[in-house]
């Protein structure tokens, strides 16, 4: 990848550009969002409900879609961030948090609690999911993370070891306990579908903790990004920098995953988008990322309920399906000695 | 490497084989642990037939409850469970080493699931239009090319080959999804099947197309073993001995995919098989070249016993046998991993 490129002079007018257009393109998908699905409505009809003029059967129908699109916003954010940040701190363009395990660390820990004490609330999932995201992660990490030749390959299939071992695992838990998990069914596989407020409700404290940090860290990983010892010189801690990102994208990821399951890929895919997109600079990265890794989100689900219409795919799937290629096109980049 | 000339079979002036004493204890132990498994997995349970009465009931002389068992229970069953077995570790062996590397198994570089979405969309998309087993080996071309092209330098750089594998298959799996999510959401089992790879309910049928595509690309394999040996030994030094590395190369990721093809279409894709029999097989043998009949005999046991376990363990108890297969062999990636960073092969 470029990181051996300098992050690019500061171009204001660009970024404002960058970001306004960020915004018009997430401001469609939620309106796509509030108007496809198993019973169609037009975006007049849409607006007509959001300025509370629709007639009641629609304005029920749009209504119904509400908390599933706060929820795709509010993932999507999350996800997106969490894979900008391992990005940043393992300097690894690879890195993401479906492929390192730690989506896969936070079901299968929700799994294992929902298994010995019964359905539980999602804000009792989230505290369960924290530490199996954690756990994952430092595993993937400290097997995979040095930074060595082919350190870039070795998080991903760290990654991908921890991922297959705990997906067998929370497989194997579902289905042996089918009364159990019936509910669950979706959300092993990662979809927006069927969750109330109360879920956005429930992540939305560790998930907005997990957005301040970042926005914090962003000028921090900065001067990561140019090494070590240019890092310290330039004033950073580095040790400081990189603990808190990996607090932050764990509560992310554990926070987007305890909502709506273990979703790949956009971790990946829109910290890649992003960069072609605005550059190195974290600064405009994180805000950049926040706005669009809702709108992949948002837009995979709209065609996840448009595909099978009057059914619907899960949203994993769509983002998988779609952020995979990113990952044969990282391939494709990666330097001979990867 | 030993400079002493093996041992040789000779059977005229025709048929000159060099045996490898290790290779030949491994496989009569081999073939004696299959019995053993083969016979658990028809006694075992509350089903099973009782291990005195087994022969007889097998020479035809089995009352009607036992018929039933043998006929359609455990013994079609069983009998997909070796031939897919020794197929994935066949596969595994013929590409494991044109890759020259343990990793570049079509389990990991994500054949099988490619091979398991077109097994599903012949299946669930066009029942009758097109055979199981020809949607999976268009899947399974499907998803090599595929990883060739990510990685843009052909097949020979082992690091972008899994990676691009992790994304084929990750692009498979969900296509999976999609195509039972689309036509047979209510069907739990048809998903187990198509996703993890079962061997639950398996008919004399299956059973049939696995072992005729074994038998035939046994020849071929014969044929393949020697050209694919000295191709571990470098391009040049195999094209100088006569054996182009390139033609080796297609022929044995041909056959390969066939064979991986023909065991995700009766089995789905089972995980870590072919990853793990031909590296066993090594380690038993410390034979070089591809190993090719311990491996297939390390496959078929690999997956008995894993079916095994599923059928009989208390925890497992029912459970897809391939979700039995993707943790152990998971774990079994993880230990293989380190050691090729360890050895700075990776």
């Amino acid at each position: 990848m470029t990181t051996t490129t300098a992050p690019p002079q500061a171009r204001p007018a660009r970024t404002a550009l960058l970001l306004g257009g960020a915004l018009l393109a997430l401001g469609g998908a939620v309106l796509l969002s509030l108007a496809v699905g198993s019973k169609p409505t037009t975006p007049g009809q849409v607006w007509a409900a959001l300025t509370h003029t629709a007639d009641p059967y629609i304005a029920a129908v749009v209504a119904s879609r509400y908390p599933r699109t706060v929820l795709g916003v509010l993932a999507g954010a999350a996800l997106a961030l969490s894979g900008l940040l391992m990005q940043g701190i393992t300097r690894n363009p690879l890195a993401d948090p479906g492929l390192l395990g730690v989506n896969a660390g936070a079901m299968a820990a929700v799994v294992t609690a929902i298994a010995l004490l019964g359905p539980a609330s999602t804000t009792a999932t989230v505290w369960w999911a924290l530490p199996g995201a954690l756990l994952a992660g430092l595993v993937a990490y400290s097997v995979g993370g040095r930074e060595s030749t082919g350190g870039t390959v070795r998080l991903v299939l760290a990654g991908a070891v921890v991922s297959a071992v705990l997906t067998a695992y929370v497989q194997a838990v579902a289905l042996s306990m089918p009364e159990v998990f019936d509910h669950y069914r979706f959300w092993v596989v990662g979809s927006l579908a069927g969750r109330g407020f109360d879920v956005v409700a429930a992540v939305l404290p560790f998930v907005g903790v997990g957005v301040l940090l970042a926005l914090l860290l962003a000028g921090g990983m900065n001067a990561l990004a140019l090494g070590e010892e240019t890092a310290t010189s330039l004033g950073a801690n580095p040790t400081l920098v990189r603990s808190g990102g990996l607090v932050a994208a764990t509560l992310l990821a554990a926070g987007a995953t305890a909502a709506a399951g273990p979703i790949a890929f956009v971790g990946l895919a829109v910290p890649h988008v992003v960069r072609a997109l605005a550059g190195g600079d974290f600064r405009h990265r994180v805000p950049l990322a926040l706005l669009a890794g809702p709108t992949l989100l948002l837009l995979a689900d709209v065609v996840g309920r448009f595909l099978l219409r009057p059914a619907e795919l899960m949203v994993g799937v769509v983002t998988a399906f779609v952020g995979a290629p990113f990952l044969l096109y990282a391939v494709r980049r990666m330097r001979e000695t990867a | 490497m030993r400079s002493a000339r093996p041992p040789m079979l000779r059977v005229g002036s025709a048929v000159a084989l060099p045996l490898h004493p290790r290779s030949l204890l491994w496989t009569l132990l081999l073939l004696a642990a299959l019995l053993a498994a083969a016979a658990a997995t028809l006694c075992l349970g509350r089903l099973g037939v009782p291990l005195p009465e087994l022969a007889g009931a097998l020479t035809g002389d089995a009352s009607p409850a036992q018929t039933f068992v043998l006929n359609r229970l455990r013994g079609p069953r069983l009998v997909v469970a070796l031939g897919t077995g020794a197929a994935l570790g066949l596969a595994g062996a013929l590409f494991q080493s044109v890759t020259r590397n343990p990793l570049g198994s079509p389990d990991v570089i994500g054949l099988n699931w490619g091979a398991g979405a077109g097994a599903a969309l012949a299946a669930l998309a066009l029942p009758g239009v097109v055979p199981v087993p020809l949607g999976a080996l268009l899947g399974a071309a499907a998803a090599v090319l595929l990883v060739t092209a990510a990685t843009g330098t052909g097949l020979r750089h082992p690091g972008r080959l899994i990676v691009a594998g992790i994304g084929v298959a990750a692009m498979a799996a969900a296509f999976t999804q999609f195509v039972v999510s689309a036509l047979a959401r209510d069907q739990a089992s048809v998903l187990a099947a198509y996703v993890n790879g079962t061997l639950s309910a398996r008919s004399w049928e299956h059973a049939l197309t696995i072992w005729l595509v074994v038998a035939l690309t046994t020849p071929l394999l014969a044929a393949l073993a020697r050209p694919v040996a000295l191709n571990e030994m470098g391009d040049e030094l195999a094209d100088s001995l006569g054996a182009s590395a390139a033609r080796t190369r297609t022929s044995a990721i041909t056959l390969s995919v066939v064979l991986s093809a023909a065991a995700v279409s009766v089995a789905g894709p089972i995980a870590f098989v072919s990853l793990t029999a031909p590296q066993i097989a090594r380690r038993l043998t410390r034979a070089s070249g591809p190993n090719l009949v311990v491996s297939a005999l390390v496959g078929a046991l690999v997956l008995t016993l894993a079916d095994l376990a599923v059928q009989h363990f208390p925890f497992a108890d029912g459970l897809p046998v391939g979700i039995a297969t993707l943790a152990v062999g998971g774990v079994y990636l993880g230990f293989l991993l380190v050691r090729e960073w360890r050895r700075g092969v990776l």
